[in-house]
């Protein structure tokens, strides 16, 4: 997996979530993003969700998936290089 | 044109509470008027239930906050409300003082409360559904529509059973995530009914001035009155929020900055969603 892909999800996170004065450097790879870390949650979940298909082509079809994609930015990371078409 | 949103019910007490002036004003308010501690989060007297000082704990955030965004030299051109962010609501329009909305929120919640003691009551938070399917769980299960966040974001109310097969349900059907609440009463539902006339009670003892900043309400999207609020506060527990209207309402008469007065930032997010709808 690239770094830029690394980065493009960043991107994408903060874009999805409108968090202003952040940037891509500013979020920790392999950090959890719900509870510590970023705190989302499950309305975060789903616009990353929504934005995951529109920016990739990548479909996260339930909440079990959703759980084990979301763990970091890693693991989108590796979710989008494996499913993206 | 600044907009101040106040966000219902927290879910949770508080990690860590400020410690400032204006705080424990608020708190000193809460002690006297509620006989609640917020620091302590007990009660003085005679004690109400966690959900009754959930709601307590909300209601004074959003005092709390809007005492500090107005001392930071923010004010709203117009505000608006979601559920129980009605109460603090009052207090900013300058319809009831501070002390009052805080004595308002502990009666009401104790009066909802002992619709508790009879059977077990909860929230269904779901996300990921429209709107059509998840009516169809609703009936199904004898539950009821609460709250109409946005296109995908609901929460249902009713008995905890009921609430339980509800929320499997939308898992099967591909909801993305549910979460079970426990409350105290089927809030914004019909059978809260049940207890309207006393609700209409405690809400018609206090007296209450014109709103000096215009109030929307998250029914109707319409402007209240001071005649139209003991009315309007039982009305809308028996009936559901609709935030995603509210924001299209709160959009057209020109808002354009908008603040979450309160407890979490819920309502930012949904209406990050509605937007990002908007755009597509």
């Amino acid at each position: 997996m690239s770094d830029e892909l690394i980065t493009q999800v960043k991107q994408m996170i903060i874009d999805a979530l409108r968090i202003d004065g952040m940037a891509p450097a500013d979020i920790d790879t392999d950090a959890s993003l719900f509870g510590e870390g970023l705190g989302l949650d499950s309305i975060d979940a789903l616009q990353l969700v929504v934005a995951m298909e529109k920016d990739f082509g990548v479909v996260v079809p339930d909440a079990a998936t959703g759980t084990k994609v979301f763990a970091s930015v890693r693991s989108m990371a590796d979710y989008i290089a494996t499913n993206r078409k | 044109m600044i907009c101040f949103m106040f966000p219902g019910q927290p879910l949770a007490p508080p990690a860590a509470l400020p410690d400032d002036p204006l705080f424990r004003e608020i708190a000193g308010l809460a002690r006297e008027r509620a006989a609640f501690d917020l620091v302590t989060f007990s009660w003085l007297g005679a004690p109400a239930t966690d959900q009754v000082a959930l709601q307590l704990y909300g209601v004074a955030m959003s005092l709390y906050r809007t005492r500090l965004l107005r001392a930071e030299g923010v004010s709203p051109q117009l505000v608006a409300e979601h559920s129980m962010g009605i109460y603090p609501a009052i207090a900013a329009v300058g319809a009831l003082p501070e002390g009052e909305v805080l004595e308002l929120t502990a009666r009401s919640g104790r009066a909802m409360a002992a619709m508790g003691r009879a059977k077990p009551y909860a929230l269904g938070c779901i996300v990921g559904l429209t709107l059509e399917p998840l009516l169809a769980i609703a009936e199904n299960n004898g539950v009821f529509l609460a709250n109409h966040n946005t296109s995908r974001h609901f929460l249902l109310s009713g008995e905890r059973g009921a609430m339980e097969d509800a929320c499997a349900e939308a898992l099967g059907r591909g909801a993305f995530s549910v979460k079970i609440f426990p409350c105290d009463a089927p809030l914004h539902a019909p059978p809260m009914a049940e207890i309207a006339d006393e609700l209409g009670a405690i809400f018609a003892g206090y007296r209450y001035r014109e709103p000096v900043i215009p109030l929307l309400d998250h029914i109707e999207q319409e402007f209240l009155t001071a005649a139209d609020l003991p009315a309007f506060m039982v009305r809308e527990l028996t009936l559901p929020v609709n935030w995603e209207r509210t924001y299209r309402a709160l959009r057209r008469a020109g808002c354009s900055r908008f603040l979450e007065v309160g407890v979490g930032d819920s309502l930012k997010k949904y209406n990050r969603w509605i937007e990002s709808e908007t755009g597509r």
